[in-house]
């Protein structure tokens, strides 16, 4: 007979056991959901912005139809972002100009938040000590997906949110199942390379080569989809991608759900195998080998700056390769993208007050892009050098006869080079692009512009090293928030009427539109000057404070 | 006179509200081995991050060889060496590119006794750091803190996760610093390593340091330990003065006492002892006296009822 002691005890023991059922799901969803949600309301901000801007600045048919008649058959701009179909309609327009770029910033997020929430928890050694207990590897896996699971639907949901309320406009008219549907394919990006970035993780011996895996799937994934819209005999490519099959969805113009077949059974492939992985390798091993002697000393640098960049090397060379790529096929169609500009009447009448081309006029708009992808960079550079302190391998170069002003230094100069880099490359590559399509652009009108996208990364990484010698753990907070602050009030601020105090707090707002409008060398200084200055101030401030773990 | 390889004046640290270190005054002299004890959470390790520089103190200072390890900390980590508890390595680089670097940026390398130490320690130093296990691990740390000769050794347990094999090839390396007149601080929780190792001996307890000196000296300030069997009940002995750490096994008691021993030979007198040992403290027993012996509370406890 069972006593009251006992019934509690048993009571007691059954909550612990389902606790342990679910400990690593409610982690991972807790984590991904907040930050899915976030990406979620960026993503329908995006979409508010850009359905509104187009039913604001092509108003009539006429203006519509100049649209239609140049991107219908664009193959160039067909490869870059997908076929523009009913693009003379507010929804049509809105699919065509969000669909594609939503679901890629989608996919790299899935990337980044599952190889962290799997591989990384493992590295840090963090599922050790739950596995020690009564959860085992294929369960943790299981549950890491469930949680993965509840960050990709939060994504969608604030997606679909705020896509159906602005679909509620008359002059946008997206219903809300057209809304929900639509929220539904930007986040199978998501969704489908969470599960990717799982599958990688119990594939590979670290989160970064399990990050790495997963990205050259996207990238392959993305060159698929390109070949496949370049107007070829090749467009059933489509079918074997996972970004074709998002565009084969065909939201908010000719919807085709059946196309959600092949997503699911992708997700529920590599979940299975996710699973069935993990219970069959080691921890902290992957099922691929990796080589873990080294026969002899390789180029190694000798100093802590040499050995930022060797470590950073992968990194930055696939920052710069993407930077060059995506600048080559953004020059490649500056004609056709300087006629999607001025076929807006509005827009036309500025331009040719500012005696700009079309080309320049789209290269100028198509350079903003850079200037996201160059303060990436910056937001990255600044997380690395705070996972040097906070790993505590920092401790063992400052243990050495080397000041921590050096060390902090070393990573400012080794930030503003890659930045300032990157500016000139995406100015090089965007002028090779633009030539090859018989575009007539300045070299040097475009390095200026390179220069010129480049200031607003220099202020995010400038507060980013300030932040990191205050707020050391608070500085992701902090970078990636004045990203999408910055960007946030530039395109809301290009599709709505706002203050001009919190337009002027954006530094994408205050850098000139170049190469369509003179370069503001003041703005950039002045600009320059408050990243140098709160970076030395940062430097300082790296004196004066303990060096903390995570 | 000499300046002491390491000193510190009042030196305290605070985390918010809680105070680590609390005024601590201590000093390392050249070619001396100092042990510091202290159970988790006493302030050893950040007595050690102090001296190194990685925290800044709330107030006071502390200098290796009369630098400020905050405003020289370059010039003081010239001569200093250090081996963390767990070091956290760069995992995709090898053991010998681990050395080669470290050992640039430090600038000073015995190249010889580098390799003495990789043979001593079997450490195959061709393997990535992530393919080492935490033992190899900081064989390595070890490695590269031993091979640069510095004046001064900072260890925070070194031989954490060290067999006892190694743990006896580190006791060697240990002494020949020693005898190269380098200076050592030592922090660890194996009391026979300190005891083996350690010229003076310090005792840390919640940010104090609360006893300092050679293991004599110690032992003349400290408690007696005293052992005896009797033929019936053990008396109660709880309450005579100076008495502690009370255990009691079947007729068997164990105890320490401080200043007379005459009022417990009196109540032992009077019960019919058949046996009485008295000695020193051992280190392990100095240490518990500072922090309390669990099983004397049991004792206690159990008499108590």
């Amino acid at each position: 007979m069972l006593t009251e002691g006992s019934n509690l005890t048993l009571r007691r023991e059954a909550r612990i056991d389902r606790s342990s059922r679910t400990v690593i799901a409610l982690l991972t969803a807790r984590k991904s959901i907040r930050v899915g949600a976030g990406w979620g309301v960026v993503f329908g901000l995006y979409v508010a912005t850009q359905a509104l801007a187009y039913a604001t600045s092509y108003k009539t048919p006429a203006a519509r139809q100049i649209l239609v008649d140049e991107f219908a058959h664009n193959t160039g701009i067909s490869a870059l972002v997908g076929p523009a179909n009913q693009i003379g309609t507010v929804p049509g327009y809105t699919a065509w100009k969000c669909l594609a770029v939503l679901a890629i910033i989608g996919a790299v997020w899935g990337i980044l938040t599952s190889t962290k929430m799997t591989r990384g928890e493992e590295d840090a050694g963090r599922w050790e000590l739950l596995l020690v207990g009564q959860v085992t590897r294929r369960g943790a896996a299981q549950q890491a997906l469930l949680g993965l699971c509840a960050g990709g639907f939060a994504l969608f949901v604030s997606t679909a949110l705020i896509t159906a309320a602005v679909g509620r406009s008359s002059k946008v008219g997206i219903g809300t199942g057209g809304a929900i549907y639509f929220a539904l394919s930007v986040a199978s990006g998501a969704i489908m390379f969470l599960a990717v970035g799982s599958l990688c993780s119990q594939l590979s011996t670290s989160r970064r080569q399990a990050a790495s895996f997963a990205s050259a799937i996207l990238g392959v994934s993305y060159a698929l989809r390109m070949i496949a819209d370049s107007g070829s005999n090749l467009a059933w490519l489509r079918w074997v991608t996972p970004l074709g099959w998002i565009e084969e969805l065909q939201p908010l113009t000719s919807p085709r759900p059946i196309a959600f077949v092949p997503i699911v059974g992708l997700v529920i492939v590599m979940a299975v195998a996710t699973v069935n992985l993990a219970g069959r390798r080691d921890l902290g091993a992957g099922i691929l080998a990796d080589r873990s002697t080294i026969s002899s000393i390789r180029q190694l640098p000798s100093n802590p700056l040499g050995l930022a960049l060797y470590l950073s090397r992968s990194a930055l060379i696939a920052w710069a390769v993407s930077i060059a790529a995506y600048g080559l096929l953004l020059g490649s169609i500056a004609k056709s993208g300087g006629k999607i500009i001025t076929s807006s009447p509005s827009l036309r009448s500025v331009f040719a007050r500012l005696g700009v081309s079309g080309a320049e006029a789209y290269l100028s708009v198509a350079l903003l892009i850079m200037s996201v992808a160059l303060t990436f960079v910056a937001v990255s550079q600044v997380a690395v050098a705070r996972k040097e302190e906070s790993r505590g391998q920092l401790d063992n170069l400052l243990v050495q006869p080397f000041s921590r002003s050096s060390w902090l230094g070393g990573r400012i100069a080794l930030g503003v080079v890659a930045i300032v880099m990157g500016g000139l490359l995406a100015g090089i590559a965007t002028w090779t692009g633009a030539v090859s399509d018989h575009a007539h652009v300045n070299l040097l009108s475009m390095l200026g512009a390179g220069l010129n996208v480049a200031v607003p990364a220099l202020v995010v990484f400038g507060f980013g090293v300030f932040a990191l010698t205050i707020a050391p753990r608070y500085v992701n907070v902090v970078t990636y928030g004045l990203l999408v602050w910055f960007f946030l009030v530039e395109i809301v601020g290009g599709g709505v009427r706002i203050n001009h105090w919190i337009l002027d707090l954006s530094a994408f707002h205050q850098m000139a539109a170049a190469p369509a409008t003179p370069i503001d060398w003041t703005t950039n200084a002045i600009m320059a000057a408050i990243a140098m200055l709160t970076a030395g101030l940062g430097v300082k401030l790296f004196t004066l404070r303990d060096l903390k773990g995570e | 006179m000499t300046t002491p390889a390491i000193e510190t004046f009042d030196l305290r640290k605070d985390f918010g509200s809680t105070r680590a270190l609390r005024g601590l005054n201590l000093q390392v002299n050249e070619g001396e081995v100092v042990g510091c004890l202290g159970p988790n959470g006493a302030g050893k390790t950040t007595l050690i991050r102090l001296l190194l520089g990685l925290l800044i103190p709330t107030a006071g200072r502390a200098e290796i060889f009369g630098m400020d390890s905050r405003r020289q900390t370059v010039q003081a980590h010239r001569r200093l060496a250090y081996v963390p508890g767990e070091a956290s390595l760069w995992p995709t680089l090898s053991g010998a590119e681990t050395l080669h670097l470290l050992g640039r940026v430090h600038g000073h390398v015995d190249e010889d006794y580098r390799v003495t130490l990789i043979d001593r320690f079997g450490l195959d130093v061709t393997k990535r750091v992530r393919a080492l296990s935490k033992g190899n691990r900081q064989k390595l740390i070890l490695v590269a803190a031993l091979m640069t000769r510095a004046d001064v050794l900072i260890l925070d347990e070194p031989t954490s996760g060290l067999d006892p094999l190694m743990e006896q090839a580190f006791r060697l390396c240990v002494h020949e610093a020693k005898e190269r007149g380098q200076s050592v601080l030592l922090s660890s929780h194996i009391l026979s390593e300190v005891e083996a190792l350690c010229d003076r001996i310090g005792i840390l307890r919640s940010g104090e340091l609360v006893e300092m000196g050679t293991m004599t000296q110690m032992r003349h300030l400290s408690a007696l330990t005293v052992e005896a069997t009797f033929e019936g009940n053990v008396p109660d002995v709880t309450r005579i003065a100076g008495v502690s750490m009370v255990e009691v096994q079947g007729s068997r008691v164990r105890c320490q006492v401080r200043g007379s021993i005459e009022p417990l030979l009196q109540v032992f007198a009077s019960t019919g002892v058949i046996e009485l040992l008295s000695r020193e403290p051992s280190l392990e027993e100095l240490f518990l006296s500072h922090y309390g012996s669990p099983t004397a509370e049991v004792a206690n406890a159990d008499r108590g009822q």
